[in-house]
């Protein structure tokens, strides 16, 4: 049977720089709920065994890839500090930003402290401590034990509580960006969203480091949506070309509540992200959107799991991805029904572009069923750009690398035209032409 | 002699030969219909004309204004002035019509970009003439378009690029008499001293709204026949196979 899990361990299994002394300093001088919650998220990560290159789930991405043992976790100032303006910020409501140095919070359109919350979690742990108790850690199911979603747990550095009241909405939505420049170090963001009863909002986030410097990021984000609620993320993976990621992304979803989780992978040299969602009530849906393009031997492996553990519940996927210059991608989702859930539909659509033949990518979309009345489908496409439509630019007077560029583009454009901010969808235009201009990078 | 010029081209496919030694002369201000059956080659000429680089030019030569454009790439054809109106537009989904139409603008202009502002207008001129929405700018090129929006969207790009030689392949077929007479517009429009046209059909229907100078007829990749407007409604009376019958007594 298909499964995304780690089989369990038999004695305790730690990643190298991920112990108790670690734990300990991160414990330290925080909440009695987040020592709780990360003692339990420690046990929780020592239990599962660590990855290898035989386990299903890492038979296309060896483990040794993300070097654990080369990276220090990161001892992020809880201090805020100066909020340093960029231009894209005008196109949000908050910005988050976060350095090695600390984090600045900035509400440039004063929506926060009312019906909006965004606060540090040690913070919201001692404000809203009842909500973090309940939600911290719990939109994964149980029965999916993910080694990176409690490695993060345990360990995380930074970590952020979005808040949004009944009913309330967000007009331009918030921005929350990583930038990390130390050579060597591990950053561990956590973010927890809580979107109550018909409240309506987008985030955005987007991980940048400079070029040449080696970093890895264990990110993990969490959904919950309450009746009718509406969230959208953007997840922009930009690091630098040494970059290392591994993303947990986990939503739960209720009755008539929609989720999009966009996931865009363009950075780094080895990223891993794993994108769930449970929807767990009647007309719950949720939309998970993929972008990814691995050029000069990144290497990018994306999962997503698609749980529908109630009955009238849909959801959709469609994940875009190319290759070339020796990049490597892999796709492998999968679509779970329970028992006894009628009226579920499921769609995933993993379409691939092999650019050129040295490059390569993987598709393996499976579908893990016991309920019987239900309408899915899955499927993937491989292959070059179409001649004919090359040839028909081509006739149009449009030179060929233009052509190709034209074509590239909207490939992904399925996905990246409903991306919500205009900001984004720019960035993303802007680093896949890049990866089509030879002459831009090296 | 002539701006469009082919002189005994044979070309062949896979190694299957199609066209097999066609001559052909067209002016610019002079509007030729291609007919002949299905099959008897008429979208290979097409083809081998605007360069699709499936099919191999084994004999003879395509000149265009004196300069032989065999070892021109499409995109270097088109930018001499040469545009074929496709039997069969392909759908390039993701890529707008606006999008489209501004990036083969900027490829005809000198400094490479199109002015923004005068092309916008244009477009939206010629989109009015041709009684399209503006809205349908935004749509991806071809993307789920009906057979007349897809033959509407071929004239509105001869429109803007204003080429000195038009092929239109079999641009009437599947046409309803609305969409064809939209079509017809907007070619008749462009006629002119600059242009040339060889308007390929299979059916005498559109030569009665763009009205030809010459007519050939192209039977196994050759053509048999040519001759002036008369010819059209010989044609239309008598049918291929009296073609068939005057050529055979000629060889
Ligand atoms: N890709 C191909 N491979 C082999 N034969 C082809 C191919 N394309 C067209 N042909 C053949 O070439 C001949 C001419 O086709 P075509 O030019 O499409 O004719 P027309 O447009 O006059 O109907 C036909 O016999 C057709 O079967
Ligand atoms: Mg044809």
């Amino acid at each position: 049977m298909p499964t995304l899990a780690l089989p369990p361990a038999t004695e305790p299994a730690l990643l190298p720089g991920f112990n108790e002394n670690v734990l300990e300093t991160a414990r330290s001088g925080e909440p009695a709920l987040l020592q709780a919650k990360r003692t339990a998220a420690f046990e929780a990560y020592t239990q599962i065994q660590n990855p290898e290159a035989f386990h299903e789930e890492y038979r296309r991405l060896d483990p040794k890839k993300f070097k654990f043992g080369s990276f220090t976790r990161l001892d992020i100032p809880r201090e805020a500090i100066a909020y340093n303006a960029r231009p894209v910020d005008e196109h949000y409501d908050v910005v988050i930003s976060v350095t090695p140095d600390g984090i600045a919070i900035e509400d440039r359109a004063d929506v926060t402290g009312g019906k909006v919350t965004v606060q540090t979690l040690q913070q919201a742990a001692l404000d809203h401590t009842s909500r973090i108790e309940q939600h911290l850690g719990t939109a994964i199911r149980s029965e999916e034990p993910r080694k990176f979603f409690e490695l993060n747990g345990a360990f995380w550095n930074v970590g952020f509580h979005i808040h949004v009241a009944k009913n309330a909405n967000l007009p331009k939505g918030i921005l929350l960006r990583y930038h990390n420049d130390r050579e060597g170090t591990a950053l561990l963001p956590r973010l927890l969203v809580t979107a109550e009863t018909g409240a309506e909002f987008a985030l955005a986030e987007q991980f940048t480091s400079p070029d040449g410097v080696s970093t890895l990021c264990i990110s993990c984000r969490e959904f919950h949506l309450a009746p009718n609620a509406n969230v959208k993320l953007v997840s922009l993976q930009d690091w630098g070309n040494v970059g290392i990621h591994i993303g947990e992304d986990w939503a739960r979803v209720q009755r008539d509540a929609k989720v999009d989780l966009f996931s865009m992978t363009l950075g780094g040299v080895v990223s891993k992200m794993t994108v769930g969602c449970n929807v767990c009530e009647p007309n719950a849906s949720a939309y998970l959107g993929g972008l990814f393009f691995a050029d000069r031997k990144q290497h990018f492996d994306q999962k997503t799991l698609q749980f529908h553990s109630a009955p009238d519940t849909y959801s959709n996927m469609l994940y875009k991805g190319a290759v070339k210059d020796k990049g490597y991608s892999v796709y492998q989702g999968i679509i779970r029904a329970l028992k006894d859930c009628i009226g579920v539909d499921a769609y995933q659509t993993n379409n691939n572009l092999v650019l050129d033949p040295g490059s390569r990518a993987d598709s393996i979309p499976s579908l893990v069923i016991d309920a019987d009345e239900l309408a899915c489908s899955h499927g993937a496409t491989m292959g070059n750009l179409d001649p004919e439509q090359l040839y028909y630019l081509r006739s149009r007077g449009i030179s060929e690398p233009e052509a190709r560029r034209m074509l590239v583009l909207g490939f992904f454009e399925e996905v990246i035209e409903r991306v919500p901010f205009e900001v984004m969808r720019d960035r993303l235009h802007e680093v896949i032409e890049e990866k089509l201009n030879p002459f831009a990078r090296d | 002699m002539a701006d469009l010029e082919i002189k005994n081209l044979h070309a062949e496919i896979d190694g299957i030969s199609i066209l097999k030694g066609v001559n052909l002369e067209i002016n610019k201000g002079e509007v030729h219909a291609l007919m002949g059956p299905n099959g008897s080659g008429k979208s290979t000429l097409s083809s081998v004309i605007m360069g699709h680089p499936d099919y191999e030019v084994t004999e003879g030569d395509i000149v265009l204004d004196g300069e032989s454009i065999l070892e021109m790439d499409p995109e270097e054809r088109a930018k001499a002035g040469l545009f074929l109106c496709f039997q069969y537009p392909v759908a390039v989904p993701g890529v707008s019509i606006s999008n489209f139409l501004k990036k083969a603008m900027d490829a005809r202009h000198p400094e490479g970009k199109a002015p923004a502002g005068p092309f916008l207008k244009e477009m939206r001129e010629n989109m009015a003439f041709l009684e399209m929405e503006p809205a349908f700018a935004n749509r991806g090129l071809n993307e789920g378009f009906s057979g007349g929006e897809k033959k509407r969207m071929e004239i509105l790009q001869m429109m803007m690029f204003k080429p000195g030689m038009v092929i239109m392949d079999e641009t009437d077929s599947g046409l309803d008499i609305d969409a064809l007479q939209i079509v017809a517009k907007g070619v008749n429009k462009m006629r002119g001293a600059d242009m040339g046209l060889l308007v390929i059909t299979h059916y005498e229907r559109i030569l009665t709204h763009i009205a030809p100078d010459r007519l050939h007829i192209l039977m196994d990749g050759r053509v048999v026949m040519s001759g002036g407007p008369e010819l059209v409604t010989k044609l239309e009376e008598k049918g291929y196979d009296w073609v068939r019958e005057e050529t055979a007594a000629t060889a």
